[in-house]
Protein backbone atom coordinates (compact mmCIF):
# COMPACT_ATOMS: atom_id res chain seq x y z
CA UNK A 1 0.00 0.00 0.00
CA UNK A 2 2.62 2.50 1.14
CA UNK A 3 4.81 1.50 -1.88
CA UNK A 4 1.79 1.73 -4.26
CA UNK A 5 1.45 5.60 -2.96
CA UNK A 6 5.04 6.40 -3.12
CA UNK A 7 5.18 4.87 -6.87
CA UNK A 8 2.34 7.63 -7.64
CA UNK A 9 4.23 10.12 -5.59
CA UNK A 10 7.42 9.59 -7.63
CA UNK A 11 5.56 9.88 -11.04
CA UNK A 12 4.49 13.09 -10.30
CA UNK A 13 7.49 14.75 -9.17
CA UNK A 14 9.96 16.37 -10.77
CA UNK A 15 12.82 14.04 -12.39
CA UNK A 16 16.29 15.65 -12.32
CA UNK A 17 18.75 14.17 -15.03
CA UNK A 18 22.07 14.44 -14.75
CA UNK A 19 23.32 13.48 -17.99
CA UNK A 20 26.50 14.05 -17.48
CA UNK A 21 27.40 10.41 -16.01
CA UNK A 22 24.54 9.10 -16.92
CA UNK A 23 22.98 7.71 -13.64
CA UNK A 24 20.52 9.64 -12.35
CA UNK A 25 18.86 9.79 -8.59
CA UNK A 26 15.91 12.16 -7.50
CA UNK A 27 15.79 12.11 -3.61
CA UNK A 28 12.73 12.81 -1.98
CA UNK A 29 11.38 13.44 1.41
CA UNK A 30 8.07 12.32 3.00
CA UNK A 31 6.32 12.55 6.26
CA UNK A 32 5.00 9.44 7.93
CA UNK A 33 1.61 9.97 9.36
CA UNK A 34 -0.39 7.58 11.56
CA UNK A 35 -3.94 7.11 10.11
CA UNK A 36 -6.50 5.74 12.93
CA UNK A 37 -8.73 3.24 11.31
CA UNK A 38 -11.77 2.20 13.26
CA UNK A 39 -11.09 -1.25 14.61
CA UNK A 40 -7.45 -2.02 13.65
CA UNK A 41 -4.19 -0.66 14.04
CA UNK A 42 -2.92 2.80 12.64
CA UNK A 43 -2.27 2.62 9.52
CA UNK A 44 1.02 4.35 8.46
CA UNK A 45 1.32 6.35 5.60
CA UNK A 46 3.46 8.37 3.72
CA UNK A 47 2.77 11.74 2.67
CA UNK A 48 4.30 14.78 0.74
CA UNK A 49 4.52 17.27 2.68
CA UNK A 50 7.64 20.25 2.88
CA UNK A 51 7.12 21.38 6.40
CA UNK A 52 6.71 19.89 10.08
CA UNK A 53 7.07 21.00 13.38
CA UNK A 54 9.99 19.21 15.37
CA UNK A 55 9.40 15.10 16.15
CA UNK A 56 7.93 14.77 12.72
CA UNK A 57 9.45 11.63 11.36
CA UNK A 58 10.45 11.60 8.00
CA UNK A 59 11.48 8.98 5.23
CA UNK A 60 13.87 10.45 2.63
CA UNK A 61 13.51 8.35 -0.37
CA UNK A 62 16.62 8.21 -3.37
CA UNK A 63 15.60 6.92 -6.56
CA UNK A 64 18.11 5.70 -8.92
CA UNK A 65 18.65 5.11 -12.62
CA UNK A 66 21.12 4.18 -14.99
CA UNK A 67 20.67 5.78 -17.70
CA UNK A 68 23.42 5.42 -19.71
CA UNK A 69 24.94 3.02 -22.11
CA UNK A 70 27.10 0.53 -19.88
CA UNK A 71 26.75 -1.02 -16.58
CA UNK A 72 27.41 0.96 -13.41
CA UNK A 73 29.39 -1.31 -11.12
CA UNK A 74 30.96 -0.74 -7.35
CA UNK A 75 27.47 1.26 -6.96
CA UNK A 76 27.77 3.21 -3.24
CA UNK A 77 25.38 5.88 -2.78
CA UNK A 78 26.29 7.91 0.46
CA UNK A 79 23.93 10.07 2.05
CA UNK A 80 25.42 12.61 4.99
CA UNK A 81 22.28 13.08 7.26
CA UNK A 82 20.82 16.40 7.78
CA UNK A 83 21.58 18.60 10.67
CA UNK A 84 18.34 18.70 12.21
CA UNK A 85 17.37 15.21 12.21
CA UNK A 86 18.22 12.09 14.31
CA UNK A 87 18.99 9.03 12.13
CA UNK A 88 16.45 6.03 13.02
CA UNK A 89 16.82 3.35 10.59
CA UNK A 90 17.16 2.64 7.02
CA UNK A 91 14.58 -0.41 5.70
CA UNK A 92 17.31 -1.30 3.83
CA UNK A 93 19.17 -4.30 5.50
CA UNK A 94 22.33 -4.35 3.75
CA UNK A 95 22.65 -0.63 4.31
CA UNK A 96 25.47 0.36 6.64
CA UNK A 97 26.03 3.31 8.31
CA UNK A 98 29.05 5.49 9.59
CA UNK A 99 29.26 7.71 13.11
CA UNK A 100 32.36 9.44 12.41
CA UNK A 101 31.58 11.94 9.92
CA UNK A 102 31.89 9.22 7.17
CA UNK A 103 35.42 8.09 7.92
CA UNK A 104 33.93 4.47 8.49
CA UNK A 105 31.28 2.35 7.56
CA UNK A 106 29.66 -0.76 9.19
CA UNK A 107 26.49 -2.17 10.90
CA UNK A 108 25.47 0.10 13.52
CA UNK A 109 25.47 -2.99 15.92
CA UNK A 110 29.21 -2.77 15.48
CA UNK A 111 29.45 1.00 15.84
CA UNK A 112 30.64 2.58 19.27
CA UNK A 113 31.01 5.97 19.61
CA UNK A 114 33.13 8.00 22.75
CA UNK A 115 30.75 9.60 25.75
CA UNK A 116 31.05 12.89 27.26
CA UNK A 117 32.91 10.83 30.13
CA UNK A 118 35.39 9.43 27.49
CA UNK A 119 34.25 6.19 27.61
CA UNK A 120 33.34 4.14 24.58
CA UNK A 121 29.45 3.38 24.43
CA UNK A 122 27.65 1.24 21.56
CA UNK A 123 25.94 3.96 19.13
CA UNK A 124 22.50 5.04 18.98
CA UNK A 125 20.81 5.72 15.72
CA UNK A 126 21.02 9.20 16.76
CA UNK A 127 24.57 9.03 16.59
CA UNK A 128 24.80 8.31 12.78
CA UNK A 129 26.27 10.82 11.23
CA UNK A 130 25.87 9.26 7.40
CA UNK A 131 23.96 6.11 5.63
CA UNK A 132 25.32 4.19 2.99
CA UNK A 133 23.93 1.78 0.06
CA UNK A 134 26.53 -0.19 -1.58
CA UNK A 135 25.41 -3.00 -4.16
CA UNK A 136 27.81 -5.46 -5.17
CA UNK A 137 26.49 -6.37 -8.53
CA UNK A 138 26.35 -4.09 -11.28
CA UNK A 139 23.33 -1.74 -12.34
CA UNK A 140 22.69 -3.04 -15.72
CA UNK A 141 21.63 -0.23 -18.55
CA UNK A 142 18.44 1.11 -17.69
CA UNK A 143 18.09 -0.52 -13.79
CA UNK A 144 16.75 1.45 -10.94
CA UNK A 145 15.90 0.91 -7.40
CA UNK A 146 15.75 2.56 -4.06
CA UNK A 147 16.94 3.36 -1.36
CA UNK A 148 15.14 4.91 2.28
CA UNK A 149 15.99 5.80 5.67
CA UNK A 150 14.17 7.28 8.72
CA UNK A 151 14.76 10.22 10.71
CA UNK A 152 12.71 12.39 13.20
CA UNK A 153 13.09 16.16 12.85
CA UNK A 154 15.02 17.26 16.19
CA UNK B 1 11.56 -0.77 1.42
CA UNK B 2 14.33 -2.12 -0.65
CA UNK B 3 12.65 -1.70 -3.44
CA UNK B 4 13.38 -2.58 -7.27
CA UNK B 5 17.21 -2.85 -7.10
CA UNK B 6 18.67 -5.34 -9.52
CA UNK B 7 20.66 -8.04 -7.89
CA UNK B 8 21.22 -6.71 -4.60
CA UNK B 9 23.70 -8.48 -2.69
CA UNK B 10 25.13 -8.40 1.16
CA UNK B 11 27.72 -5.62 1.05
CA UNK B 12 30.87 -7.47 0.96
CA UNK B 13 33.16 -5.76 4.07
CA UNK B 14 36.03 -6.41 2.41
CA UNK B 15 36.57 -3.17 0.50
CA UNK B 16 38.63 -2.80 -2.66
CA UNK B 17 41.05 -0.38 -3.84
CA UNK B 18 37.82 1.35 -5.84
CA UNK B 19 36.00 1.27 -2.72
CA UNK B 20 38.47 3.15 -0.70
CA UNK B 21 38.78 5.87 -3.06
CA UNK B 22 34.97 6.27 -3.48
CA UNK B 23 35.21 6.63 1.12
CA UNK B 24 37.43 9.65 0.51
CA UNK B 25 35.20 11.47 -1.88
CA UNK B 26 32.40 10.43 0.92
CA UNK B 27 34.19 12.12 3.53
CA UNK B 28 35.40 15.02 1.30
CA UNK B 29 31.86 15.76 0.92
CA UNK B 30 30.16 14.75 4.64
CA UNK B 31 32.71 18.06 5.34
CA UNK B 32 31.11 20.08 3.13
CA UNK B 33 28.16 19.36 4.13
CA UNK B 34 28.88 19.22 7.71
CA UNK B 35 30.10 22.73 7.26
CA UNK B 36 27.01 24.02 5.86
CA UNK B 37 25.12 22.88 9.05
CA UNK B 38 22.77 25.38 10.30
CA UNK B 39 19.77 25.09 12.12
CA UNK B 40 20.98 24.58 16.24
CA UNK B 41 18.96 22.27 17.75
CA UNK B 42 17.80 23.04 21.15
CA UNK B 43 15.37 21.01 23.74
CA UNK B 44 12.97 22.79 22.57
CA UNK B 45 13.65 21.38 18.82
CA UNK B 46 15.16 22.48 15.89
CA UNK B 47 14.63 26.21 14.87
CA UNK B 48 11.53 26.69 13.17
CA UNK B 49 12.21 27.85 9.66
CA UNK B 50 15.19 26.28 9.34
CA UNK B 51 15.49 24.07 6.08
CA UNK B 52 16.19 20.46 6.25
CA UNK B 53 18.08 19.78 2.93
CA UNK B 54 19.05 15.84 2.12
CA UNK B 55 21.65 14.77 -0.80
CA UNK B 56 23.06 12.12 -1.65
CA UNK B 57 26.28 11.29 -3.45
CA UNK B 58 26.59 8.44 -6.11
CA UNK B 59 29.62 6.85 -6.72
CA UNK B 60 30.48 3.89 -9.63
CA UNK B 61 32.62 3.03 -12.17
CA UNK B 62 31.88 1.93 -15.59
CA UNK B 63 34.28 -0.82 -17.50
CA UNK B 64 36.46 -0.41 -14.27
CA UNK B 65 36.77 3.57 -14.55
CA UNK B 66 35.59 5.29 -11.76
CA UNK B 67 33.01 7.81 -13.13
CA UNK B 68 32.75 11.69 -11.19
CA UNK B 69 30.60 11.31 -8.42
CA UNK B 70 26.89 12.04 -8.53
CA UNK B 71 24.99 14.26 -6.66
CA UNK B 72 21.02 13.81 -6.59
CA UNK B 73 18.46 17.06 -6.04
CA UNK B 74 18.12 18.60 -2.80
CA UNK B 75 15.60 17.52 -0.99
CA UNK B 76 14.24 20.53 1.43
CA UNK B 77 11.45 20.59 4.38
CA UNK B 78 10.57 23.04 6.39
CA UNK B 79 10.82 23.09 10.00
CA UNK B 80 7.85 24.36 11.51
CA UNK B 81 7.05 26.40 14.62
CA UNK B 82 5.73 24.31 16.85
CA UNK B 83 4.86 26.46 20.05
CA UNK B 84 4.90 24.77 23.93
CA UNK B 85 5.77 26.38 26.87
CA UNK B 86 5.61 25.72 30.54
CA UNK B 87 4.45 28.16 33.41
CA UNK B 88 5.22 26.74 37.19
CA UNK B 89 4.99 28.59 40.43
CA UNK B 90 8.68 27.93 41.33
CA UNK B 91 8.16 28.64 45.42
CA UNK B 92 4.94 25.81 45.64
CA UNK B 93 4.26 27.86 48.87
CA UNK B 94 1.52 30.85 49.52
CA UNK B 95 2.52 34.05 50.08
CA UNK B 96 1.80 35.60 53.66
CA UNK B 97 0.64 38.90 53.86
CA UNK B 98 -0.61 41.60 55.64
CA UNK B 99 -3.53 43.69 55.45
CA UNK B 100 -3.27 47.03 54.01
CA UNK B 101 0.22 45.97 52.35
CA UNK B 102 1.35 46.97 49.42
CA UNK B 103 2.99 45.33 46.38
CA UNK B 104 3.02 41.91 47.61
CA UNK B 105 4.92 39.24 45.43
CA UNK B 106 3.90 36.01 43.70
CA UNK B 107 6.28 34.61 41.23
CA UNK B 108 5.94 32.54 38.47
CA UNK B 109 8.63 30.90 36.29
CA UNK B 110 7.40 31.16 32.24
CA UNK B 111 9.98 28.60 29.72
CA UNK B 112 9.83 29.13 26.05
CA UNK B 113 9.72 25.45 25.33
CA UNK B 114 9.00 26.39 21.67
CA UNK B 115 11.56 25.89 18.96
CA UNK B 116 11.07 30.17 17.91
CA UNK B 117 11.44 32.87 19.91
CA UNK B 118 7.99 34.16 21.45
CA UNK B 119 6.09 37.05 23.11
CA UNK B 120 4.22 36.37 25.63
CA UNK B 121 1.16 38.29 26.46
CA UNK B 122 0.27 38.41 30.50
CA UNK B 123 -3.15 38.40 31.85
CA UNK B 124 -4.16 37.15 35.63
CA UNK B 125 -7.11 36.25 36.78
CA UNK B 126 -8.48 36.39 40.73
CA UNK B 127 -10.20 33.03 41.68
CA UNK B 128 -13.19 33.84 42.77
CA UNK B 129 -14.20 31.00 45.65
CA UNK B 130 -13.05 27.84 45.84
CA UNK B 131 -10.21 25.76 46.90
CA UNK B 132 -6.73 27.67 46.65
CA UNK B 133 -3.90 26.16 45.73
CA UNK B 134 -1.96 26.36 48.79
CA UNK B 135 -4.70 25.16 51.17
CA UNK B 136 -7.15 27.36 52.49
CA UNK B 137 -10.31 28.55 50.48
CA UNK B 138 -10.65 31.83 48.32
CA UNK B 139 -12.43 34.67 49.84
CA UNK B 140 -11.35 37.91 48.58
CA UNK B 141 -9.22 39.97 45.64
CA UNK B 142 -5.73 41.46 46.00
CA UNK B 143 -6.37 44.88 43.99
CA UNK B 144 -3.73 46.53 41.81
CA UNK B 145 -1.88 43.70 40.33
CA UNK B 146 1.00 44.62 38.14
CA UNK B 147 3.48 42.52 36.37
CA UNK B 148 7.55 42.93 36.80
CA UNK B 149 10.51 40.90 35.45
CA UNK B 150 14.27 41.92 37.14
CA UNK B 151 16.84 43.24 35.17
CA UNK B 152 20.62 44.77 35.15
CA UNK B 153 22.46 42.72 38.08
CA UNK B 154 19.02 40.65 39.06
CA UNK B 155 18.02 39.06 35.69
CA UNK B 156 17.59 35.60 35.72
CA UNK B 157 17.32 35.71 40.07
CA UNK B 158 14.24 34.07 41.54
CA UNK B 159 13.71 36.80 43.85
CA UNK B 160 11.82 40.29 42.96
CA UNK B 161 14.69 42.93 43.27
CA UNK B 162 12.49 46.10 43.82
CA UNK B 163 15.94 47.99 42.94
CA UNK B 164 16.50 46.09 39.82
CA UNK B 165 13.36 45.28 37.52
CA UNK B 166 10.71 46.96 35.67
CA UNK B 167 6.88 46.88 34.94
CA UNK B 168 6.02 45.06 32.01
CA UNK B 169 2.29 44.20 30.60
CA UNK B 170 3.86 41.52 28.08
CA UNK B 171 7.18 39.56 28.15
CA UNK B 172 9.08 40.11 25.14
CA UNK B 173 11.27 37.81 22.84
CA UNK B 174 11.95 34.63 24.79
CA UNK B 175 14.15 32.76 23.16
CA UNK B 176 13.74 28.62 22.42
CA UNK B 177 14.63 27.19 25.85
CA UNK B 178 14.79 30.36 27.68
CA UNK B 179 12.84 31.13 31.02
CA UNK B 180 12.08 34.29 32.85
CA UNK B 181 10.39 34.38 36.06
CA UNK B 182 7.48 37.17 36.33
CA UNK B 183 6.59 38.59 39.16
CA UNK B 184 2.75 39.47 40.59
CA UNK B 185 2.94 42.47 42.64
CA UNK B 186 -0.87 43.19 44.24
CA UNK B 187 -2.06 45.08 47.16
CA UNK B 188 -4.21 43.78 50.08
CA UNK B 189 -7.08 45.26 50.92
CA UNK B 190 -6.77 46.64 54.83
CA UNK B 191 -9.53 44.81 57.13
CA UNK B 192 -8.68 41.27 55.95
CA UNK B 193 -8.54 39.02 58.93
CA UNK B 194 -6.34 36.13 59.52
CA UNK B 195 -6.35 32.92 57.23
CA UNK B 196 -7.91 34.64 54.72
CA UNK B 197 -7.02 33.88 51.26
CA UNK B 198 -6.91 35.10 47.56
CA UNK B 199 -6.51 32.86 45.00
CA UNK B 200 -4.68 34.45 41.57
CA UNK B 201 -3.54 32.31 38.52
CA UNK B 202 -1.15 34.18 35.78
CA UNK B 203 -1.75 33.14 31.97
CA UNK B 204 0.49 33.62 29.81
CA UNK B 205 -0.19 33.85 25.98
CA UNK B 206 2.31 32.81 23.14
CA UNK B 207 2.80 35.68 20.48
CA UNK B 208 4.78 36.11 18.22
CA UNK B 209 8.86 37.06 18.67
CA UNK B 210 10.74 38.59 16.53
CA UNK B 211 10.86 42.39 17.33
CA UNK B 212 12.40 43.44 20.14
CA UNK B 213 10.44 45.91 22.50
CA UNK B 214 7.00 45.49 20.63
CA UNK B 215 3.76 42.77 21.31
CA UNK B 216 3.54 40.09 18.75
CA UNK B 217 0.18 39.36 17.37
CA UNK B 218 -1.81 36.97 19.04
CA UNK B 219 0.45 33.14 17.70
CA UNK B 220 -2.49 31.06 15.67
CA UNK B 221 -2.03 27.55 14.94
CA UNK B 222 -1.94 26.70 11.13
CA UNK B 223 -6.17 25.64 9.88
CA UNK B 224 -6.26 23.24 7.22
CA UNK B 225 -3.47 21.50 5.36
CA UNK B 226 0.36 21.63 6.34
CA UNK B 227 1.44 24.59 3.67
CA UNK B 228 5.41 24.45 2.43
CA UNK B 229 6.25 27.53 4.22
CA UNK B 230 6.53 27.85 8.22
CA UNK B 231 3.27 26.59 10.06
CA UNK B 232 2.49 26.70 13.27
CA UNK B 233 1.39 24.11 15.83
CA UNK B 234 0.44 24.57 19.27
CA UNK B 235 1.55 21.52 21.16
CA UNK B 236 1.27 22.97 24.99
CA UNK B 237 0.20 21.05 27.71
CA UNK B 238 -2.82 22.24 29.39
CA UNK B 239 -2.33 24.53 33.04
CA UNK B 240 -3.89 25.41 35.78
CA UNK B 241 -6.81 27.02 34.45
CA UNK B 242 -5.98 26.35 30.21
CA UNK B 243 -6.44 23.83 28.25
CA UNK B 244 -3.97 21.80 26.12
CA UNK B 245 -2.73 23.05 22.83
CA UNK B 246 -4.68 26.61 22.94
CA UNK B 247 -1.15 28.82 23.05
CA UNK B 248 -2.17 29.74 26.59
CA UNK B 249 -0.29 28.40 30.18
CA UNK B 250 -1.14 29.00 33.35
CA UNK B 251 -0.57 28.68 36.65
CA UNK B 252 -1.80 29.42 40.05
CA UNK B 253 -0.28 30.95 43.92
CA UNK B 254 -2.18 32.81 46.08
CA UNK B 255 -1.98 35.34 49.06
CA UNK B 256 -2.46 34.35 52.49
CA UNK B 257 -3.34 36.97 55.47
CA UNK B 258 -1.46 36.30 58.07
CA UNK B 259 -3.22 39.17 60.98
CA UNK B 260 -2.72 39.32 64.12
CA UNK B 261 -5.73 38.56 66.18
CA UNK B 262 -5.82 41.06 68.67
CA UNK B 263 -8.34 41.02 71.18
CA UNK B 264 -8.27 43.87 74.17
CA UNK B 265 -10.05 43.61 77.58
CA UNK B 266 -10.15 46.50 80.03
CA UNK B 267 -10.81 45.41 84.10
CA UNK B 268 -11.16 47.63 86.49
CA UNK B 269 -10.43 47.21 90.72
CA UNK B 270 -10.35 49.18 93.52
CA UNK B 271 -7.30 49.23 95.23
CA UNK B 272 -8.36 51.12 98.55
CA UNK B 273 -11.05 53.58 99.76
CA UNK B 274 -10.21 56.82 102.55
CA UNK B 275 -12.08 54.58 105.12
CA UNK B 276 -11.95 51.16 104.55
CA UNK B 277 -8.18 51.70 103.13
CA UNK B 278 -7.69 48.41 101.38
CA UNK B 279 -9.96 46.53 103.10
CA UNK B 280 -13.10 45.89 101.41
CA UNK B 281 -12.52 48.90 99.67
CA UNK B 282 -15.40 50.81 98.38
CA UNK B 283 -16.42 53.16 95.57
CA UNK B 284 -16.40 56.23 97.25
CA UNK B 285 -15.10 59.70 96.29
CA UNK B 286 -11.14 59.62 96.93
CA UNK B 287 -10.79 55.73 96.35
CA UNK B 288 -8.10 54.38 94.22
CA UNK B 289 -9.08 52.43 91.34
CA UNK B 290 -6.67 50.09 89.42
CA UNK B 291 -7.59 49.94 85.46
CA UNK B 292 -5.87 47.43 83.51
CA UNK B 293 -5.68 46.64 79.52
CA UNK B 294 -5.53 43.24 78.52
CA UNK B 295 -3.98 42.37 75.07
CA UNK B 296 -4.24 38.96 73.71
CA UNK B 297 -2.90 37.81 70.55
CA UNK B 298 -5.18 34.28 69.31
CA UNK B 299 -3.62 31.17 68.93
CA UNK B 300 -2.33 31.51 64.87
CA UNK B 301 -2.63 34.76 64.75
CA UNK B 302 0.72 36.77 63.33
CA UNK B 303 3.09 38.53 65.71
CA UNK B 304 1.37 42.07 66.41
CA UNK B 305 4.77 44.60 66.59
CA UNK B 306 4.82 46.81 69.17
CA UNK B 307 1.10 47.38 69.78
CA UNK B 308 0.27 50.21 71.50
CA UNK B 309 -2.28 51.63 73.49
CA UNK B 310 -4.17 54.89 74.74
CA UNK B 311 -7.01 55.02 76.93
CA UNK B 312 -8.78 58.06 77.86
CA UNK B 313 -8.85 58.41 81.91
CA UNK B 314 -12.56 58.27 83.33
CA UNK B 315 -14.15 61.60 83.76
CA UNK B 316 -14.83 62.42 87.65
CA UNK B 317 -11.58 60.61 88.03
CA UNK B 318 -7.79 61.95 88.57
CA UNK B 319 -4.63 59.88 87.60
CA UNK B 320 -2.36 58.98 89.85
CA UNK B 321 0.91 60.39 88.53
CA UNK B 322 2.49 58.28 92.07
CA UNK B 323 2.13 54.83 90.95
CA UNK B 324 2.60 55.47 86.86
CA UNK B 325 1.77 53.03 84.23
CA UNK B 326 2.88 49.86 84.38
CA UNK B 327 3.50 47.19 81.39
CA UNK B 328 4.26 44.18 79.93
CA UNK B 329 2.47 42.73 82.64
CA UNK B 330 1.00 39.25 83.13
CA UNK B 331 -2.55 37.74 83.06
CA UNK B 332 -3.48 34.62 85.31
CA UNK B 333 -7.14 33.50 84.97
CA UNK B 334 -8.27 36.56 83.09
CA UNK B 335 -7.00 38.66 85.89
CA UNK B 336 -3.84 40.98 85.59
CA UNK B 337 -0.87 40.53 88.10
CA UNK B 338 0.99 43.22 89.57
CA UNK B 339 3.73 42.05 87.54
CA UNK B 340 4.07 44.84 84.63
CA UNK B 341 7.29 47.20 84.65
CA UNK B 342 7.30 50.95 84.52
CA UNK B 343 6.88 52.77 81.02
CA UNK B 344 4.60 54.67 79.11
CA UNK B 345 3.12 58.00 78.93
CA UNK B 346 0.62 60.25 80.13
CA UNK B 347 -1.12 63.44 78.43
CA UNK B 348 -2.41 65.86 80.96
CA UNK B 349 -3.78 68.33 78.21
CA UNK B 350 -6.04 64.63 77.13
CA UNK B 351 -5.51 63.08 79.97
CA UNK B 352 -4.49 60.19 77.83
CA UNK B 353 -2.43 57.11 79.35
CA UNK B 354 -0.41 55.75 76.35
CA UNK B 355 1.97 52.88 76.65
CA UNK B 356 3.56 50.58 73.70
CA UNK B 357 3.79 46.76 74.64
CA UNK B 358 6.17 44.69 73.41
CA UNK B 359 5.71 42.13 70.37
CA UNK B 360 2.81 39.63 70.87
CA UNK B 361 3.35 36.59 69.04
CA UNK B 362 0.28 34.37 68.32
CA UNK B 363 -1.38 33.17 71.66
CA UNK B 364 1.04 35.70 73.90
CA UNK B 365 -1.00 38.46 75.63
CA UNK B 366 0.57 41.39 77.64
CA UNK B 367 -0.85 44.56 79.74
CA UNK B 368 -0.99 47.87 80.80
CA UNK B 369 -2.22 49.28 83.58
CA UNK B 370 -2.73 52.65 85.62
CA UNK B 371 -4.38 54.03 88.97
CA UNK B 372 -6.80 56.92 89.33
CA UNK B 373 -8.63 58.42 92.20
CA UNK B 374 -12.26 58.88 92.12
CA UNK B 375 -13.08 62.77 92.48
Amino acid sequence: MIRILIASLLMASPVVALAANNVEVVSEMFVEKAVVQAGSQPKIVLVKQKSGPPGTKLVFTHSYHNGGQAPAANFAMTNPIPSGVDYIGSDDAFATVSVDGGKTFGPLGQARVRASDGALRPARPEDVTDVRWALKASIPVGGTGKFSFRATVK
Amino acid sequence: MPAGGDGIEQFDQEMDQMMRMIKLLASASVIAVAAMGAAPAFAAGTTAGSSINNTATVNFSVGGVAQAPVTSNTATFVVDRKISMTMSEPGNSTTSVVPGSSNQVTTFLLTNTSNATLDFGLALAQQAGGAAVHGGTDNFDVTAPTFWVNTGASVGSASYDPANSIQVTYIDEVAADASKYIFVLANIPAGRANGDVAGVALTAQARDGGAAGTQGAISTETVGANTAGVDTVFADAAGATDAARDGLISARDDYTVAAPVLTVVKTSKIISDPLNGTTNPKMIPGASVEYCIQVANGAGGATATSPSITDVVPAQTAYDATFGIKINGTITGGVCNADGTAGGTYTAGTTTVAGTLNNLAGSASGTLYFRVTIN
